[in-house]
């Protein structure tokens, strides 16, 4: 509702800066779509791309799709009716947003995506994700050294819709599955969500009192394992996450998770609009469609050197 | 729209089904005429579908090892060229890939002596001394677990965005490593004190940093 409202009156602005200033003054637009702005890791992203946008001498219209494809689609249209000159999104689902963005492509409209896939190419000019296949098992090295490569664990996954979801798992299980003596008792998703993640926490918990670590697809449901585990008293449990929040990052200096591994999240919207203005300009960006970026280990080693999703030098 | 596409991939489904299903009579008939046994049929069709095995088997010796055989720099030359500078040694011998997170990766090849060897670890190591001084100064992996995706990165035979995703993209990393390590020497051979000659690939993400190598072949010389 709030979103509708916002977006209506970002358009109805675009049509009067159109109408008023005429093309000389009217900015070229850049549309950056992503989740929910709840997730700091989705926040970041915008933050990001629209920072650079400004830069380079573009309006924004940021719009959030909740990880709901329809609102995607609508979001799309709007984009598309709005005549932006290109899309930075980050998707709704791998296989669900492939439409989305053919359809924008149809009306000459590139899109540039981030953070997911889609699971077709030639569609998006650009895909820039992170390397999630390397950075999780640099998590996975390091739960397996926290845990002293034995004892029971726990495992908790994101959305099945997103890419993300499963080759994060497979690449922690790639690493884990090579320790006989490390055991994966429960395996379930919480949908990315901290909230459920609280929720699936306390349940595994009531199962598996015995469990000595969890390891999370990302970080925000990493802070609802660890606040539901502080909750029943048990602290002593390993927790490592993946993304590189600002929360994790004080929940480490404090003791409480054990690790995370940064995805280079505001550095690559950056790019993705940097690319966008290159393909503007150029008609190319000079690039392969799909650009994987590796991610850092973040511990008690380096913690106190990350910002919003960077590693300050 | 979905509603589609559901349809589309139920179609797909019933469509594989449906092949499945004659290749299996059609199996058991040849089973019935020939006297073959089933279960080959079997394990030659799945072989075949999977496409990262095949790609594997047709250009790991084929075109890999030949173009890293091509490319590679020996480890001394390329230790002093990192000294001077990694991203102008990068430039000069390596692929970039992983962006300014990521590291330079080189094909590299060499002869040195094995002066340690770790085979307790599932993630087995050889150190070895390329400058003669007695010390380790890099590593060789000798798996079965094995870090990183050097192989598949170090060439541009592989690109990403042939691939369905990441997940097939990492399969093919691991799927590489695994028929590297297939060739390389098992822990019957020991290596320690042994001059070898070795080819692979190598990531390199700081110039300080111990190189770790994923070799496709060790020669222990004789």
């Amino acid at each position: 509702m709030k979103l509708t409202k916002r977006l209506l009156m970002s358009v109805v602005a675009l049509g009067i800066a159109g109408a008023v200033s005429g093309t000389a003054f009217a900015a070229d637009t850049i549309a950056i779509i992503t989740p929910s702005h709840d997730n700091p890791f989705f926040k970041a992203e915008a933050d990001g791309a629209a920072a650079k946008a400004k830069e380079l001498g573009y309006a924004t219209m940021v719009l959030v799709h909740d990880d709901d494809a329809n609102k995607q689609n609508e979001l799309f249209d709007n984009a598309i009716a709005a005549g932006v000159k290109a899309i930075i999104l980050d998707n709704a689902g791998a296989d669900a947003s492939v439409a989305a963005v053919k359809k924008a492509k149809d009306k000459g409209i590139p899109s540039f995506l981030i953070d997911r896939e889609i699971t077709t190419t030639g569609v998006a000019v650009s895909q820039i994700v992170s390397n999630n296949y390397q950075g999780a098992q640099l998590g996975a090295e390091e739960f397996v050294k926290l845990m002293g490569e034995k004892g029971n664990y726990a495992e908790l996954v994101g959305k099945e819709s997103d890419t993300n979801a499963g080759i994060r798992s497979q690449g922690y299980h790639d690493v884990i599955d090579q320790y006989s003596d490390l055991k994966s008792v429960a395996k379930q998703t919480a949908n990315w969500s901290q909230t459920e993640a609280y929720t699936v926490m306390e349940s595994i918990l009531q199962a598996h009192p015995d469990i000595k670590g969890v390891i999370s697809g990302n970080d925000t449901m990493a802070m609802g394992a660890y606040a539901a585990l502080e909750a029943a008293g048990r602290k002593d449990v390993i927790v490592v996450g993946f993304d590189g929040s600002n929360d994790v990052r004080d929940s480490i200096k404090k003791g409480g998770i054990k690790a995370t591994v940064l995805q280079p999240a505001y550095q690559q919207a950056q790019n993705a609009v940097v690319q966008a203005d290159k393909f503007i300009k150029t008609g190319k960006t000079g690039l392969e469609e799909k650009q994987l970026m590796d991610c850092i280990l973040i511990n008690a080693a380096n913690a106190s050197k990350l910002e919003t999703f960077a590693l300050k030098p | 729209m979905q509603n589609a596409s559901r349809v589309v991939s139920a179609l797909k489904e019933m469509r594989v089904t449906m092949k499945i299903r004659t290749l299996f009579v059609a199996s058991l008939l040849a089973a019935s005429v020939s006297g073959c046994k089933l279960v080959k049929t079997v394990d030659a069709s799945s072989a075949a579908a999977d496409p990262i095995a095949e790609t594997v088997e047709t250009t790991f010796d084929a075109k890999l090892v030949p173009a890293l055989k091509e490319k590679a720099v020996d480890i001394v030359a390329l230790q002093d060229a990192i000294k001077a500078g990694l991203d102008k040694a990068g430039e000069s011998h390596g692929v970039r890939v992983g962006g300014a997170g990521g590291g330079w990766n080189f094909p590299v090849k060499g002869s040195a002596t094995v002066v340690d060897e770790n085979r307790a670890s599932k993630a087995a190591t050889a150190d070895i001394d390329v400058d003669g001084d007695g010390k380790a100064d890099a590593t060789l992996q000798l798996g079965p677990v094995v870090k990183g995706t050097a192989l598949r990165d170090t060439t541009n035979l592989y690109d990403f965005s042939t691939f369905r995703d990441q997940i097939e993209y990492a399969r093919l990393g691991r799927a590489l490593n695994d028929k590297a390590i297939s060739k390389l020497p098992s822990a019957d051979t020991p290596l320690k004190g042994k001059k070898v000659n070795f080819l692979g690939a190598v990531v390199i993400r700081s110039a300080g940093e111990k190189p770790l190598i994923m070799p496709v072949s060790i020669e222990v010389a004789p």
